[in-house]
């Protein structure tokens, strides 16, 4: 219940000043960016949070910025933007692909590339009212002894949920995190702990900035995402390939496991090979509108057809 | 709380709220505009859409506080002086809205979407309304009206607003109230909220299957800002849209039937304080042993206690329900060909965009409640038996409601409780029902499965149809009884059967009820056989679209279980979409992957017996029409976007030869207009129109009388048209108002009441009333797949549909129930289902349950087909129910031609359809490589 009384709503205008903030409400606050992840978390009651931190305001994050060796998108800019943006259209293409395959147009126009990194995992028995959760037991990732989708286990396998982490991660992107009195950069990849409790691995009030993409690697990508609808739906697998220029080969595949599901290689190995570590590395339950078994058997499919569709392109 | 200045429509709001409150609560409740709906509250649906510095977010997942010092344009702020936006009009013009609930939202992002100058092809503009669900209209309309508008801007050249065509009946027209619901002005039940209303929230059973053994409501009563805690043994007496099914009460009382039941309720100062008290009743519950499957509830239940103690057997099942004419064994036996299928069938939601909201308040008049509801009658009713109170004391109001499709058309327990909690408070209360408590409210399709067997002869005629069904009812009756039988006599028809049988088990589970959901009762039963006679063509070498053509009913005949069948458009149906699909030179000639199917369809127009017995006509009309010329139609039947207050103006309007504008309809007001059923069964047109049109004539007469007196002209020489009353030679020409000053005369304003009483109809035998309507439509549809082999995935390209509708009065509004019913079924057989995990409902929400965006839907080709139904008022019957039928099976059977599986279970999903392509392959031949 929103008592009003003890909830906060800051709009800092710096990343500093946000990072202070947090500082300030070191274990009750929430970064808020678009909003369209968190804000239907906190209306099922999964997260009660006193203080929100709206960034929306803080302008240098909806920067987009080339320099010599790296395409800067701020952490703000918005799916939408990205979508259209002609410099992330002249350079990576299939990150336009995957920010496109996120929700709704009208989500897209809100929710942000950082945002969308930090997505909260999902699972058919998380993503549910209080009401829900209580009446189904309480499951391992709010506050229950037992992962309920897997009957009884005692880790969480709520599932990776953003589509541009894959697309990013096979680029190679990189972070830039503020945290307090520093700035510090990261790998996208290591973003990602790979436990469904607790899915990010961020430093306490580290502020997202930035996502960094390599220029100049020559990246060919495919990306590829299942659901039922062709909009609104979050995704049930998600694949992104990519293939530098070097030959250097990688597989990264969401939303069958709390983490993304890395394999890299050269362009040199068996593919098969390739596909089929992913394949084994995913740990997938049922806790989606799709079953296991099928989400696990479309991760060759698709797989395949990512590298049939690199295939083209290099053709072409 | 925070302070927060907005600009909203050019108006600036200084307002105190609460930091974390949304946009959409703040635009609602505290800058009072209505006109911006809630329909999921978490950002799935759109209804929400404003637009925030011209750009348009979800209001439901925007908090307030991020649009400080912002300008708000909400669907209010569009219209300019009063003349309404060109878009507004476009969406009028072109019958793109029906229950108006998701209109704003649409309106909004459609207009940044054309200033924006995107891509204003039909995918583009698909893909920009790709985040906003429609229920009602399959997008069609809305994409021409965005499409339309988006040419006029490109052009510099906006037309004005296209005139409507003269005359009434078989003119296209908007709803009356279209441009109301295009501005954001038309009221909802949550937008009629009374001020100072309390409200009321609910604590629901988190078991199936418990006894309640304590409730303490201490804690609760403790909190500050709470007025009072209900439990169920305040409303003891059960009730049911059913008399025979009188199983249900306000609140559970001794033991919970299904997770979600509602236990106790709170009336409170605000919503945050009425969910906060709910949380603080403590209920005790012994969960005892529950029943989920339709397995579970046919087996004898051994020591443990049924759901309901009034059943008649050792085991749960409510409802047999068995009819048989003729000889099934024989008919089999003698069957040349005889195919025999198991289906299973998952449950759907009628997914209306408005929530379920009421509110309710006492005075000297009694009880007053507004509701959104299809059936204020059986409210009406149930009201009065459940709340203890004479019939005269219980007033129902209809306001605009948001969709229903069968999923209003129950008294429902919410609306007992606001009514209860307003007596005991002396308060008026309210409430609107989240996205969740709607689909835990359900009463939607019946989760099914059923064997069916039909036999035929070599040369394709349909000898023999049995059917062995069960259906899983949920926790309570609903319309259940009609539906056991709904899903097998409903199969007697379109084809002409001899030998016929059918065997129903509704049975009770621990569940949220089934009910009754729009092409009641026989769309999965339709499913099953035209799948059958699809593989019976396919074996015996004939087109599946000449076997139909060789088993259908002629009109005018008999039914084997003695259904009246009159007008007839089978034919005229299957031949318009195999002619316009190009279904003769495509069908089996499409390339491995993509495929054509066709399917059937068969509806009652009306039940012809009344819910409850008694001698009341169907449909009471009644007509008003005063000095000032201006006729004023009260009924009792319940529009609910479907748009029969349109129809019944129409009617009156083509009878009088009066236009639009001298004619007002009141509808479904218990206290002010005669009783009509409701909205369900699809019988408004027929029943009500019938009813307009006698009511209509009596005025009719009344006005020749007097002109004929007044003006000494025989009266039979009178004609009624262009607002005139004129003798044939014109000697005798008076506008409407001097006829009605003629009518008037000595007398004041006269009314006259007309009705509908359905002819007696069918057999003798028990049962022979079940399915009968004084009317039947028919219907085809030709469906357009693409099947992917390798992930089993499907996609509806194209579909046809034709449906016969006797004749439509108003075509614009026929297309879109049309289109509507096709979208519908597409969701059923595609996307949507309820999924349960022990009894639990796991997507209860519009993102979960998958209603199909735009650009799920396909293009789809509209055809009305006309028989002249020789007892529908004009010739009219049912357009909004039947055209769902045919649509299921014929992607099912196009999923054949394209990959030569036959589906046998809804909703039809990628992995089911893969794992049949590959035990196909495993059978004989391998996959066929995708070009």
């Amino acid at each position: 219940m929103n008592t009003h009384t003890d909830s906060l709503y800051l709009r800092p205008l710096t990343a500093h000043e946000a990072v202070r903030m947090a500082g300030e409400h070191l274990n009750d606050h929430r970064y808020l960016a678009g909003g369209t992840d968190l804000l239907v978390n906190r209306f099922q009651g999964n997260d009660a949070t006193p203080c929100l931190i709206d960034l929306s305001g803080i302008e240098a994050l909806h920067q987009v910025t080339v320099t010599d060796q790296w395409l800067r998108i701020g952490a703000l800019v918005r799916l939408n933007d990205l979508m259209t943006d002609p410099a992330v259209h002249a350079e990576f293409p299939g990150l336009q692909v995957a920010a496109h395959a996120v929700g709704s147009p009208m989500i897209r126009r809100t929710a942000t590339l950082g945002g969308n990194l930090l997505c909260e995992n999902r699972c058919s028995f998380y993503n549910q009212s209080e009401w829900w959760r209580d009446a189904v037991g309480r499951c391992l990732k709010c506050d229950g002894d037992i992962c309920i989708a897997t009957g009884g286990r005692k880790a969480c396998f709520s599932k990776l949920s953003s589509d541009t982490a894959p697309m990013l991660i096979a680029l190679d992107a990189q972070l830039e995190v503020a945290v307090p009195g520093d700035m510090i950069t990261m790998p996208v990849r290591d973003l990602y702990t790979g436990d469904g409790m607790a899915p990010f691995a961020l430093p306490p009030a580290a502020l997202v900035q930035a996502v960094m993409l390599p220029l100049g690697r020559g990246f060919r990508t495919a990306f590829r995402k299942l659901r039922r609808r062709e909009a609104v739906d979050f995704s049930s697998l998600t694949t992104a390939v990519s293939v530098d220029a070097a030959g250097k080969v990688r597989i990264v595949v969401g939303a069958v496991d709390p983490g993304p599901v890395v394999v890299e290689g050269t362009a040199a190995d068996n593919r098969a090979d390739l596909i089929r570590k992913a394949f084994k590395k995913a740990r997938v339950i049922d806790n989606d509108t799709f079953p296991r078994t099928y989400r696990k058997e479309m991760i060759t499919v698709f797989l395949e057809r990512c590298f049939a569709e690199i295939d083209a392109t290099t053709n072409n | 709380m925070a302070r927060i200045q907005l600009t909203i429509n050019d108006r600036e709001h200084d307002l105190l709220i609460g930091a974390h409150d949304m946009l959409s609560t703040v635009i609602r409740e505290n800058a009072g505009l209505k006109g911006t709906k809630v329909g999921c509250s978490q950002g799935s649906c759109g209804a929400c859409t404003v637009l925030v510095n011209d750009e348009p977010v979800l209001a439901c997942i925007t908090p307030a506080m991020r649009c400080h010092q912002a300008r708000i344009t909400t669907i209010e702020g569009l219209a300019l002086q009063g003349t309404p936006h060109l878009l507004q009009q476009k969406f009028v013009e072109k019958g793109a809205i029906q229950c108006g609930f998701c209109t704003p939202g649409m309106v909004l992002t459609a207009l940044h979407h054309v200033e924006q100058a995107h891509d204003n092809s039909v995918e583009g503009i698909k893909e920009a309304l790709s985040g906003n669900l429609c229920r009602c209209t399959g997008y069609k309309k809305i994409i021409e009206a965005v499409a339309e508008y988006a040419q006029e801007v490109a052009s510099g050249n906006a037309v004005p607003t296209a005139e409507v065509a003269e005359g009434m009946v078989g003119t296209a027209r908007p709803y009356l109230e279209a441009a109301r619901k295009a501005q954001g002005t038309a009221t909802y039940a949550d937008d009629l909220a009374p001020a100072n209303a309390l409200h009321v929230r609910f604590l629901r059973s988190p078991h199936p299957h418990a006894r309640i053994l304590r409730i303490d409501k201490s804690a609760a009563l403790a909190l500050p800002g709470v007025r009072y805690v209900a439990t169920g043994e305040e409303l003891p007496t059960p009730f049911g849209v059913l008399p025979i099914s009188q199983d249900e009460t306000a609140m559970a009382i001794g033991k919970t039937r299904y997770i979600g039941e509602i236990v106790a309720a709170v009336a409170a100062d605000t919503e945050a304080i009425a969910n906060k008290a709910c949380s603080l009743v403590q209920v005790d519950y012994e969960p005892i042993r529950s029943f989920l499957t339709m397995d579970d509830s046919l087996a004898d239940t051994g020591e443990h206690e049924k759901i309901h103690a009034h059943t008649r057997g050792t085991n749960n099942v409510h409802k047999k329900a068995e009819l048989r004419f003729g000889d099934q064994a024989k008919g089999l036996a003698e069957a040349e060909v005889v195919s025999r299928m198991d289906f299973t069938m998952e449950g759907v939601n009628h997914g209306f965009t408005e929530p379920h909201a009421a509110s309710a308040y006492w005075d000297e008049n009694g009880l007053t409640v507004t509701t959104a509801t299809q059936v204020t009658h059986y409210l009406h009713r149930a009201l009065a038996k459940v709340l203890e109170l004479p019939l005269h004391r219980v007033r129902v109001i209809k306001p605009t409601v948001g969709g229903g499709f069968g999923g209003k058309s129950d008294p429902f327990p919410h609306e007992m409780i606001v009514a209860h909690l307003a007596r005991r408070t002396g308060r008026p209360t309210r409430t609107c029902l989240s996205r969740e408590e709607v689909f835990l409210t359900n009463h939607g399709r019946h989760p099914s499965r059923m064997t069916i067997q039909l036999g035929a002869d070599r040369d394709g005629t349909l000898k023999v149809l049995d059917a062995d069904i069960v259906i899983d009812g949920g926790a309570y009756g609903s319309f259940g009884v009609v539906t056991s039988y709904y899903n097998g006599v409903l199969l007697q028809a379109p084809y002409k059967l001899d030998n016929f049988g059918f065997v129903t088990r509704r049975v009770y589970t621990n569940k949220p009820q089934s009910g009754a959901m729009r092409g009641h009762g026989a769309v999965n039963s339709r499913f099953a056989v035209e799948s059958l006679i699809d593989d019976i063509s396919h074996r015996i070498g004939m087109d599946p679209v000449e076997m139909r053509m060789k088993n259908f009913l002629d009109a005018n005949t008999l039914t084997v279980g003695q259904y009246r069948i009159t007008s007839n458009g089978s034919r005229e149906s299957i031949q318009t979409v195999a002619r316009s699909s190009g279904w003769g030179d495509r069908r089996g000639h499409l390339p491995y992957g993509r495929g054509l199917g066709v399917g059937c369809g068969f509806f009652i127009s009306g039940s012809a017996l009344p819910i409850i017995r008694n001698d009341l006509p169907q449909s009471t009309v009644h007509l008003k029409v005063d000095f000032d010329g201006r006729v004023l139609i009260t009924s009792g039947a319940n529009d609910i976007g479907q748009g029969s207050d349109t129809m019944l103006a129409i009617i009156v309007g083509e009878v009088l030869g009066i236009d639009m504008e001298r004619l007002f309809v009141l509808g479904a007001d218990t206290l002010l207009t005669p009783v009509d059923l409701g909205s369900y069964s699809s019988r408004v047109t027929f029943m009500a129109g019938n009813a307009a049109k006698d009511a209509a004539e009596q005025l009719r007469a009344a006005i020749a009388d007097a002109v004929a007196a007044r003006h000494d002209v025989p009266q039979a020489e009178l004609v009624f048209a262009g607002a005139r009353v004129h003798s044939n030679d014109r000697r005798v020409d008076l506008s409407w108002e001097e006829a009605i000053e003629a009518l008037t005369a000595g007398r004041g304003a006269v009314s006259v009441s007309g009705k509908y009483i359905s002819p007696k109809l069918g057999g003798d035998f028990k049962g022979a009333g079940a399915g009968l309507s004084p009317s039947y439509s028919f219907g085809a549809c030709v469906a357009e797949v693409e099947v992917d082999p390798r992930t089993g995935h499907v996609k509806v390209m194209d579909v046809w549909g034709a449906h016969d509708c006797g004749k439509a009065l108003n075509p614009m509004a026929v297309e879109g129930q049309l289109e509507g019913s096709w979208h519908m079924g597409i969701g059923q057989a595609l996307s949507e289902e309820m999924r349960y995990h022990e009894g639990l409902l796991v997507n209860n929400n519009f993102l979960d349950y998958r209603i199909p965006t735009t650009l799920d839907t396909p293009t789809i080709h509209t055809h009305i087909i006309e028989t002249m139904d020789p007892e529908g008022p004009f010739g009219a019957k049912e357009c909004g129910e039947g055209a769902l039928h045919p649509v299921i099976p014929a992607i099912a059977n196009a999923i054949y031609d394209a990959v030569g599986v036959r589906v046998t279970k809804l909703p039809i999903h990628a992995e089911h359809v893969l794992a049949l392509i590959k035990a196909k392959a495993a059978q004989n031949e391998p996959i066929p490589q995708m070009p």
